[in-house]
């Protein structure tokens, strides 16, 4: 599936135009907020081991928005190149997949304020990857349609990029030496290298090629329910809640420790 | 390990979260098929008649579809509905319904060829001795030409029913949580066992289609 060919002409066929009532009255008249949720992205969406539902860190800024809603969460698994497509087709009201914010996006969705960042990284055998000038002439794996794919195709036109359906497939070819290397998030990659069995053999490059921020994605054009969305991320930092949540994936005790470098209300 | 890795998901490959209201893994792969592949057969069956006793114009109408239908990939027409009837038309339909109707109607327009070929392989004389009989038409199709011919087809409607179960797969595309969707699902948070999981899953739909298959055989044995 050729992802920009199915976005532009879902681009297109968006423009062309159809009048809704206004979203978050739908919402509420439903009593369902429709929320795209990652299920295999640790720890920001994935499919919990227990309770086979999805859960992670996106879900529960879900939940509190939900909560300030008073509707009912649910979630619709989705991958990285779905997100777009989701929301354009109003298969979801929301986006909350680790979104990262770009220009490129914003001219099909909008975005809330940032609730997260990260920058741009890499897992790599031990001792293989140390700086970005050796990415020449390597095999990177990414996710199809994230902004790491875009970026490496961009500035790194040396090195083969190679996509995937999502990062833990990527890292089954970095596994059997598809690829040399993958790229993704950093909180992301320390996460998920944090649950592999075998990390003991991979490593997070020691380099950061961007900054990136991650917000909710929206449908274009629903000023009043970015605003709602805006507040409750807003409330999330004010009260503390942010932070916990933050904490209970990222924090001291967790697996993947990594410091809380941003908070809602940095970026814009 | 591998007892473990069993013991916390077969329950969720075999059939979702069930028990919260949403069927998935072998279960609903079951279901899409199940559904798809009914209406699939009752559309096959009623084109390839059409074909065969309709008029020149309704004929080429179908002859069109068909092959408009045959020509269009089945994940493209599940990606279609699912994403794009909704903003050209605002016509909503859930994922799982979506798959069943593209897997119905791409498989119908196979289907209807194969019922065609198979009324068209009964020789005319048996035609013209119902007639001779004082049947019409459609008695003589009723008595006389489609029980053989349906049994002549029963082989190439297995082997429909078979692409069908395996294309099911392709729900995975708008996020059905069908088998393959699940053991990836499973496979992306375990990591490091995709040998066990894809094999699993291999294991899966190999028993499901030779069933199929067996029954195929079975019924082709039937006394009509």
């Amino acid at each position: 599936m050729k992802t920009p060919s199915l976005l532009l002409a879902l681009t297109l066929l968006g423009t062309a135009g159809h009048a809704l009532a206004d979203r978050l009255d739908d919402i509420k008249k439903a009593g369902v907020l429709r929320v795209a949720a990652f299920d295999s992205n640790p720890p920001f969406g994935f499919l919990d081991a227990q309770t086979h539902q999805i859960s992670g860190l996106d879900v529960e800024v879900a939940q509190a928005i939900a909560k300030k809603l008073q509707v009912k969460l649910e979630l619709v698994a989705t991958n990285p190149a779905n997100r777009i497509p989701l929301l354009v087709a109003g298969k979801a009201d929301l986006v909350a997949a680790n979104f990262t914010v770009t220009d490129e996006r914003k001219k099909q969705v909008d975005f809330s304020l940032p609730y997260f960042a990260s920058g741009q990284q890499f897992i790599a055998r031990k001792g293989s990857l140390s700086k970005p000038e050796q990415l020449a002439g390597l095999r990177v794996g990414v996710d199809k349609g994230t902004t790491q794919e875009i970026y490496l195709r961009e500035k790194y036109s040396k090195t083969t990029v190679v996509a995937y359906d999502d990062t833990p497939l990527a890292f089954t070819a970095l596994r059997n030496g598809n690829v040399q290397a993958i790229s993704q998030d950093g909180s992301k990659l320390a996460a998920l290298l944090a649950n592999a069995p075998d990390k003991a053999k991979y490593e997070l490059a020691p380099f950061t090629l961007t900054r990136e921020y991650q917000a909710i994605g929206l449908p274009k054009g629903e000023a009043r329910l970015t605003k709602t969305v805006n507040d409750t991320l807003v409330e999330l930092e004010k009260s503390g809640q942010a932070r916990k949540i933050y904490d209970r994936w990222f924090g001291p005790k967790t697996k993947a420790p990594l410091p809380r470098d941003f908070k809602i209300g940095d970026a814009a | 390990m591998m007892l473990t890795l069993l013991h916390d998901n077969l329950d969720y490959l075999l059939w979702g979260n069930l028990t919260r209201g949403q069927p998935g893994g072998l279960l609903l792969t079951l279901g899409i098929s199940l559904a798809a592949g009914m209406l699939a057969t009752l559309g096959g069956l009623v084109g390839g008649v059409a074909l065969c006793m309709g008029g020149p114009r309704l004929c080429r109408v179908l002859d069109t579809l068909v092959q408009i239908l045959r020509a269009i990939p089945v994940l493209m027409l599940i990606f279609w509905c699912y994403f794009l009837l909704p903003i050209l038309f605002g016509i909503d339909i859930p994922g799982v319904l979506t798959v069943i109707a593209a897997l119905a109607v791409i498989n119908a327009a196979y289907l209807s060829q194969s019922v065609k070929a198979g009324i068209d392989a009964i020789g005319d004389g048996q035609w013209r001795a119902a007639q001779a009989l004082g049947m019409t038409r459609w008695q003589a199709l009723r008595y006389i030409i489609l029980p053989p011919a349906l049994r002549a087809m029963l082989p190439s409607f297995v082997n429909q029913w078979i692409t069908l179960l395996k294309d099911s797969s392709l729900a995975y595309v708008v996020g059905v949580a069908e088998f393959t969707f699940v053991a990836t699902q499973i496979n992306n948070r375990e990591q490091v066992y995709p040998l066990q999981i894809f094999g699993l899953l291999a294991i899966g739909y190999l028993l499901l289609c030779s069933t199929l298959e067996w029954l195929g055989r079975r019924a082709g044995r039937m006394p009509a």
